[in-house]
């Protein structure tokens, strides 16, 4: 089982120019590591919708490479979106989801078919041809060079201890975030 | 009934890249009109409240992207509406079909429509009719006023396009 804090460090430090999306309970944690133009916490937002959103960016920007931090928790409330970003199949987008089996910023409550659902093959039979589940520690190196350098759509599966991580509260409110990373986005393009 | 290429000119004039939404009898014809543009983009989603996020997404990587519903998707996607075009004030035009309009004066009312203006209103969502071609001007009125308040504006298609 991987520690979730370790790995966004390990991500933090490979992290070059990728937008960086993400929400609850890993939102908190990557802002620790990196609260730029380039990193949008999905919060305050819509629970489920930070994978959908970052399709968006990824089909608007598609020079830039999008990385989405998503929740197992979070991926059930949209599951749709796995099939609709298959289907748009954008070059640049990865999808993280952290499997820990809960809603861990509410209290730790099990989410519907923890340890039951299998994600990998959610996300192949939505048509994902690249999914990775990774669960060993001794793995996460060599998937993270694939997590930044392969390429898109593609799913990494991350197996996380669980935490004990709050409601995030970003400083700025969404709609400045959300203007903070369009006017980055405006200005490079 | 409204002309399907009445509204694509709208939304040409309106320099818009994206259509993003979900396809319902009344839309149909205009849908088939997107699909075979070679300007606008057409993304299909598998529930009304990811047409929001995406279309939220593309706007802030520079894209021009309008949403385009039946009310009772609309209905449904009412969280992710509020979580991200309205909380991210993204300038929105959103277009809806009326399901049940015409419903309403008689003894079987479609809920659809009953729900429908009282939570447009509710959410405080500025709104306008789309009744015929005479009217298509208000595609560029509402596209105007969504960029005007940084918020979505809606267009209802009241009748089906063809």
């Amino acid at each position: 089982m991987l520690n979730k804090y370790h790995c966004l460090e390990q991500l933090a430090k490979r992290r070059t120019d990728e937008i960086i999306v993400t929400t609850m309970s890993v939102a908190a944690p990557w802002a620790q590591l990196s609260d730029g133009p380039l990193d949008f916490a999905s919060v305050e937002s819509a629970m489920g919708h930070a994978a959908d959103f970052a399709c968006g960016l990824a089909l608007a920007q598609p020079s830039r490479r999008i990385v989405v931090l998503n929740g197992d928790g979070s991926t059930l409330m949209c599951l749709g979106t796995l099939v609709t970003v298959a289907q748009l199949d954008p070059k640049n987008l990865t999808i993280v989801i952290t499997e820990n089996g809960t809603y861990e910023v509410t209290g730790n409550q099990q989410i519907p078919g923890a340890a039951l659902v299998d994600y990998e093959q959610l996300c192949r039979g939505a048509g994902f041809k690249r999914v990775c589940t990774v669960t060993d520690p001794a793995d996460f190196e060599a998937s993270l060079e694939m997590l930044i350098n392969g390429t898109g759509p593609q799913v990494f599966i991350w197996s996380i201890a669980q935490a004990k991580e709050p409601v995030p509260q970003p400083a700025l409110s969404i709609a400045e975030r959300a203007q903070r990373l369009h006017r980055a986005l405006l200005s490079d393009s | 009934m409204i002309g399907a290429n009445g509204i694509l000119a709208e939304l040409r004039k309106n320099a818009v890249t994206h259509v993003v939404g979900v396809p319902d009898n009344g839309s149909r014809v205009l849908f088939e009109l997107l699909w075979a543009d070679p300007i606008i983009q057409v993304i299909p989603v598998t529930r009304e409240g990811e047409a929001f996020a995406l279309a939220s997404g593309l706007y802030l990587g520079g894209q021009q992207p309008v949403v385009l519903m039946q009310n009772t998707g609309f209905l449904e996607a009412g969280d992710a509406l509020r979580g991200t075009a309205h909380n991210m004030r993204i300038p929105l035009l959103v277009l809806i079909g009326y399901r049940g309009y015409h419903t309403m004066d008689t003894d079987r009312v479609d809920s659809a429509a009953t729900f429908f203006e009282p939570t447009l209103k509710a959410w405080q969502l500025p709104y306008a009719l789309l009744h015929d071609d005479d009217q298509l001007d208000v595609i560029s009125r509402m596209y105007r006023r969504a960029a005007t308040d940084s918020l979505p504006a809606v267009v209802v298609l009241v009748e089906s396009t063809e």
